[in-house]
């Protein structure tokens, strides 16, 4: 049986995304928290990256020789591609930032759980 | 025991014990400044419902007045709600998120 | 001169590279920042209005050589029209919107390098930054390059509020990176799913695709997108329920810098509202929801507000309060109204700037924001209190003063509009915000000053005293003549009403 590239994407990405939010609210230790928030942008890139798939198409790529018009036919959708390399560019700053955050709290409060140091 | 005493009591008694900071005149006026400012900016928002059914603004302004009367001083409540921890942030982060698909996704397609 | 346009985004970027590059030359650092930031505000003023197209092509319609050799199958469908670039739109308002944005950072950036005692080149990185990115999300008419730039913006605020040496300014930092990292991606998620459903990013492109029948408005994929993208609205802007974590970031910054991020939080607030009233105005649900958040955004901001004993966080949610006077212009959807709105979001914009600055100035002189440990300041710095005093004025709407055209604007826009509750509720917590400045001014400078309290420098930078006359002169000049203003806004406020006056 063959599963559908792109439904079983979207799967995975919505699996991803809840477990996300889940880690994020409910865990207390903030790396676990982070790796949470981790999840749900890869869960959305999947998706952003899985709207570009195309069954059965090829590289977006014009080699020599082949016609345009078969080309703008046949072609994946290039556009979620460029998209989906800033997003992730822009969540690995953001997580760096983050766990540079915590470093600098557990040296300071020498805990890592939120609510210890995130409470009031 | 005057209306002024009677409002520093309960402002005090929701501080709390914790709470060292005094009840001043300063702190009570705004407390009741909040206060009435919170009820009547509800109410007159309230009588917009009007525009969806005259007599459900009726019922509404009816309904929501003899609440706030009844759980009187609302401020205090509110100030404890909206604090700065992590967890009740996100908590009322995920109820809005709710709120708001709910609201477009099926006030939309039902309307 | 289009090519302008891009240097708007650009210039930011550059100086804020380059700055970083200047670490502990003190002087230099002063001089270069200074001269870098006057270009904030001229780059708009010289500039043509017009596209610009980032990496990529004129739409294929006004470029024929290239659409010669394309197939039918592009160039006889709307993908002829369509715009194969990063786009940016640079129209009268947006030249207002950049302008006062530009004047705002410039006097905040001045103010930062003559306050801090060792003007860093980091600090004046991340406020640079932030520039850029906000100026970007104002131009931008390509949803996923604003996507871009409202993180980087949020990057810059946690940036300027890691610098700042406040007390528990780390934690703050780090639980308003938490909620961004759960909103951000949400408001990714809406625009994948806007892509999706119309194959394009371009917002212009993705109105004529559901304008013109290409997908189905009421697609239930495409209110989904809606929804996500208000919700990311919400974040970037401080209103309900982030109004909390908006107005602790404020108050963890030095006061230049929180006067500089509540322009990010105005600018983004306008500029993504236009964008949701462009593309879901035909929705009559996203007017209601609009409207709602904004009153919850003013009751909850200014009641907030009068509770507070911190000055920082009193001005931080009477900030997050008065965008609700900005969204209720949006939200009527008349032209009148619109226009009111945006009026009101560059007075905001400049008012909350003097607040924030004027009250700093106790902060620098003492290192104290508590309300009950202050006081009698007035007899030290006279000066500095009349100018807080006209902010305060301007913030609640004395007449000569630009709110009060603009608040004008937008109670008459409200009756007309047939919502006079709106008017009501709006002049209420006018005098409410005017009564919550009044118990900050009043515990400043009006009391007697507390034995405890040491004043550890006397001397006051001149650079603040400038920076305040400066914004009070431009709030002066609106007020007393508030079509300066309007009639750049009214073209932007009639297309996005679509008719109705």
């Amino acid at each position: 049986m063959i599963i559908d590239v792109q439904l079983a994407s979207l799967f995975t990405a919505v699996a991803l995304v809840v477990i996300g939010i889940f880690a994020a609210v409910f865990l207390d230790n903030l790396i676990k928290k982070v790796i949470g928030l981790a999840f749900i942008g890869d869960g959305v890139n999947l998706f952003l990256i899985s709207m570009g798939y195309k069954a059965g198409g090829i590289v977006y790529i014009q080699l020599p020789g082949m016609a345009a018009d078969w080309f703008a036919q046949n072609s994946a959708y290039p556009l979620p591609f460029a998209l989906v390399l800033t997003s992730i560019v822009i969540g690995a700053s953001t997580m760096a930032v983050m766990l540079g955050i915590i470093i600098v709290l557990y040296k300071k409060r020498g805990s890592i759980s939120a609510s210890k140091i995130l409470g009031e | 025991m005057n209306l002024y005493d009677l409002i520093v009591k309960k402002i005090k008694d929701i501080q709390g014990v914790g709470d060292e900071s005094p009840v001043t005149n300063i702190s009570t006026s705004s407390m009741l400044t909040a206060e009435i400012t919170l009820i009547s900016s509800i109410l007159v928002a309230l009588i917009m419902l009007r525009l969806v059914n005259k007599v459900l603004m009726i019922v509404a302004v009816l309904v929501v007045l003899f609440t706030v009367l009844t759980a009187m001083p609302l401020m205090p409540k509110f100030k404890k709600e909206q604090n700065d921890s992590l967890a009740s942030m996100m908590f009322y982060i995920v109820i809005a998120l709710a709120i708001v698909i709910t609201l477009f996704y099926w006030g939309n397609l039902n309307v | 001169m289009n090519f302008l346009i891009a240097l708007m985004v650009i210039v930011p970027i550059l100086c804020a590279l380059f700055l970083n590059l200047l670490h502990k030359k003190d002087r230099t650092i002063k001089v270069v920042t200074v001269l870098l930031a006057l270009t904030l505000p001229a780059l708009p003023l010289l500039a043509n209005y017009g596209l610009h197209y980032f990496g990529g092509y004129v739409p294929l319609v006004e470029n024929p050589t290239l659409a010669n050799n394309l197939p039918p199958l592009i160039t006889d469908t709307a993908l002829n029209t369509f715009h194969p670039a990063i786009t940016y739109s640079f129209q009268s308002a947006q030249q207002l919107f950049v302008f006062i944005f530009g004047l705002v950072a410039l006097l905040a950036i001045f103010v930062s390098v003559f306050e801090t005692r060792r003007p860093s080149g980091v600090y004046a990185y991340m406020m640079f930054m932030g520039v850029a990115a906000v100026t970007a999300v104002i131009l931008t008419d390509d949803i996923f390059n604003l996507y871009v730039f409202f993180e980087i913006a949020a990057l810059a605020t946690v940036g300027i509020v890691l610098v700042s040496n406040v007390k528990g300014n780390y934690e703050t930092a780090l639980k308003y990176m938490i909620i961004g990292s759960i909103v951000a991606p949400l408001l990714l998620l809406g625009i994948a799913l806007l892509l999706g459903v119309t194959g394009n990013v371009n917002i212009t492109d993705i109105i004529y695709s559901i304008k013109n029948g290409l997908v189905d408005p009421q697609n239930p994929v495409i209110l989904m997108a809606c929804a996500l993208i208000v919700f990311g609205w919400l974040y970037g802007s401080g209103l309900p329920p982030f109004h909390t974590i908006k107005s602790a970031i404020y108050s963890k910054a030095l006061p230049s810098g929180a006067a500089l991020m509540q322009a990010f939080s105005v600018f983004i607030f306008v500029a993504m509202g236009i964008i949701i009233l462009r593309i879901f105005s035909y929705l009559p649900f996203s007017q209601w929801v609009i409207l709602g958040v904004s009153l919850m955004a003013m009751i909850l901001g200014i009641t907030m507000a009068i509770l507070q004993t911190d000055l920082k966080r009193m001005i931080g949610f009477l900030a997050v309060g008065e965008l609700g006077y900005i969204g209720i212009g949006l939200g009527l959807s008349t032209a009148y109204g619109i226009t009111a709105g945006l009026f009101q979001a560059v007075n905001e914009a400049m008012i909350t700037a003097i607040l924030f600055l004027g009250f700093g100035v106790v902060l620098y002189q003492t290192g104290i924001s508590d309300t009950r440990k202050l006081g009698g300041m007035m007899v030290k710095t006279p000066l500095v209190a009349f100018l807080v005093l006209l902010g305060g004025f301007a913030m609640a709407g004395v007449p000569l003063l630009n709110a009060f055209q603009s608040k004008l604007m937008l109670i008459q826009g409200s009756i007309k509009a047939g919502l006079p509750e709106l008017g009501v509720i709006m002049i209420l917590l006018s005098i409410v915000t005017f009564m919550t400045f009044m118990k900050a001014f009043h515990a400043v400078y009006l009391r007697p000053m507390p034995d405890e309290l040491v004043i550890k420098h006397e001397k006051i930078p001149k650079a603040t005293i400038i920076a305040m006359l400066v914004l009070l002169g431009v709030c002066l000049i609106f007020g007393l003549f508030p079509q300066v203003a309007t009639s750049y806004l009214q073209p932007l406020a009639t297309s996005l009403a679509g008719g109705i006056l």
